[in-house]
């Protein structure tokens, strides 16, 4: 009788349900927005016709779509590296075990969790250069008040803030785990040794974080390229400056309409996001054949 | 040295939470006290001068949250309860359906099992955006746009992964012995994942549901591209309001943000101890 399950098909009417409902709602819309993608179709519905390679001209035309891409590439970089740094400083700093951990800990991880289209659209109060608390923060303390959203020279700077204060916790929560799992013997060889807290930092706890830090950037990274709620609500979709390609994708296909161009731009995209998360996948395959063995 | 340590954390920690914290006073403002030119932080009983620092305290907004304002349709609360229906019916699909593709995956030689489980990790990488266009056009030949059932669906399958993996972790975790005992026993395979995996993998359903329900509930990019009228949710009601010629209703939307996210703060506390395992699909566990 077990056999029958072991061997037979009825097992896999375990996993059935969830690979077709993956294979209907993500594989099939795939397949059916390379069709879109060379053809002319608009949001209206009203009848398309075959352009052949047309949209992917002028997908590599658009001196918008240069511009976007250097916008997401440099977005993706600086969120990354400054969540990076200061998670993981944080996590330093709150390595070893006190009282108040656990609460800590808690609290600074809460804004991860939290609707970033929501909270974007709170933070446009805090910014905001006539009335935000920041401005009057600042005024108080006799600073310039500047204007965060819509000077261009400083609403790329803001975007990147928010999305900093809300993903800094990520990075910490990992580098945590990385920094929880050293040995502590490694350390007690390395004070016999006299080793210098600086040489210790550098030759012992960062190379045995690293594993864990990488898995950390590529997860942030994947998640940092589709930015796109918190785009939408500081600056809106069409903004030169903070315009990334998930903006511009929005843009083209729900305010132009242009549904075979726009889906021409989220095949770009794709093959970025497809990059990124082969080398992740890659990587954590690594990751937990090592932690298996 | 430890000093310096405590002081960067402390600094982090009041620069991290005085956001939330300026979301619960303007929460208890009246409108003209949240665009006024001057730092109004000091909730007192009556109004102070225009210039210093003291703003009338009063519970107004959360009392106007049943009001409709300009750039919506309807208060607050319906789209609330858009949310919590579209987010709890969701994650029990999820949570189910992806119980079950784990313990396939866990129990039964599956050939190719670890090339079944990456794909089915991958979907997750998927830019929302990459995919709406090609779904709406789906939805408009099922009539599912503008629908609960519609965003439903989508839901599921988009915490599906997040689902398996998280609970193939939770289920790898449940000895074999328990489930081959009542085998033996003249159990049928479904009575055996029924009666014995399921009580047992119970808290860790409870988990994977609450990551489900955050990343529902917090979901904005299908919600406002994918309808307009009917199963409009939080998120996408707050954007809407942007459009108010009024100016937007600081206290109220303030009062809304900060219901609308008291239960994932909640859940956080409540899961706190699987968070890493949450954010990284069960690869590290705590």
């Amino acid at each position: 009788m077990r056999g029958d399950w072991d061997r037979g098909w009825l097992r896999y009417g375990f996993i059935a349900p969830a690979l077709v409902l993956l294979v209907a709602m993500n594989i099939f819309p795939l397949l059916y927005s390379i069709v879109l993608s060379f053809t002319n179709a608009d949001l209206v519905g009203s009848n398309s016709s075959w352009v052949g390679v047309l949209n992917y001209k002028f997908v590599f035309k658009f001196a918008k779509y240069g511009q976007a891409l250097r916008t997401t590439a440099l977005f993706v970089f600086l969120a990354v590296a400054c969540e990076l740094l200061l998670g993981f400083g944080l996590a330093y700093a709150l390595r070893d075990r006190f009282a108040l951990k656990p609460l800590v800990l808690t609290v600074l991880l809460v804004p991860m969790m939290l609707p970033q289209a929501v909270m974007g659209l709170f933070w446009k109060l805090i910014l905001n250069g006539n009335y935000g608390a920041l401005n009057q923060f600042l005024g108080l303390l006799g600073f310039s008040q500047p204007q965060w959203i819509t000077d261009p020279d400083l609403k790329f700077l803001s975007v990147l803030m928010v999305d900093v204060w809300m993903w800094t916790p990520f990075m910490m929560l990992i580098s945590l785990a990385a920094l929880q799992a050293i040995p502590p013997h490694i350390y007690e060889a390395a004070a016999i040794d006299r080793a210098s807290p600086w040489r210790t930092f550098r030759r012992i706890t960062l190379p045995m974080c690293a594993p864990l830090l990488g898995l950390a950037v590529l997860l942030r990274a994947t998640d940092a390229l589709k930015q796109f709620d918190l785009i939408m609500a500081l600056t809106g979709p069409n903004d030169r400056v903070t315009q990334t390609l998930s903006a511009l994708l929005y843009q083209t296909v729900f305010r132009d309409g242009k549904v075979g161009l726009g889906t021409a731009y989220s095949y770009v995209i794709l093959v970025l996001v497809i990059a990124l998360a082969s080398v992740f996948l890659r990587y954590m395959g690594r990751l937990q054949r090592e932690s298996d063995s | 040295m430890r000093g310096l340590r405590f002081l960067f954390v402390g600094v982090y920690l009041c620069l991290g939470t005085l956001p939330l914290l300026w979301l619960g006073i303007t929460s208890l403002k009246e409108r003209p006290d949240t665009i006024s030119v001057h730092l109004k932080w000091l909730p007192s009983g009556a109004a102070g001068a225009e210039d210093d620092a003291y703003f009338a305290a009063t519970l107004d907004a959360y009392r106007q949250l049943g009001v409709v304002y300009a750039g919506a349709d309807h208060a607050f609360y319906h789209y609330l309860k858009n949310s919590a229906l579209i987010g709890l019916l969701s994650t029990l699909a999820s949570v189910f359906i992806g119980t079950s593709a784990a313990y396939g995956f866990s129990r039964f030689p599956i050939p190719g099992a670890k090339d079944w489980l990456f794909f089915i990790l991958s979907t997750r990488f998927l830019p929302p955006l990459a995919v709406v266009v090609p779904v709406l056009m789906m939805y408009r030949e099922f009539d599912l746009q503008n629908t609960h059932l519609g965003l439903i669906i989508l839901y599921t399958v988009f915490n599906l992964s997040l689902a398996v993996w998280l609970m193939k972790g939770f289920i790898d975790e449940i000895p074999r012995a328990y489930e081959e005992a009542a085998l033996v026993d003249g159990y049928s395979r479904l009575q055996a994942f029924r009666l014995i995996i399921i009580p047992r993998a119970a808290s860790g359903m409870a988990v994977t549901g609450v990551f489900c329900l955050i990343s529902a509930w917090n979901e904005y990019g299908f919600a406002m591209t994918l309808n307009n009228q009917d199963a409009v949710t939080v998120p996408v009601y707050f954007a809407g309001l942007q459009g108010n010629v009024q100016g937007i209703p600081w206290p109220q939307v303030c009062a809304g943000v900060l219901l609308f996210v008291a239960p994932i703060i909640l859940f956080t506390v409540l899961v706190r101890r699987h968070l890493l395992r949450g954010v990284t699909f069960g690869t590290l566990k705590q």
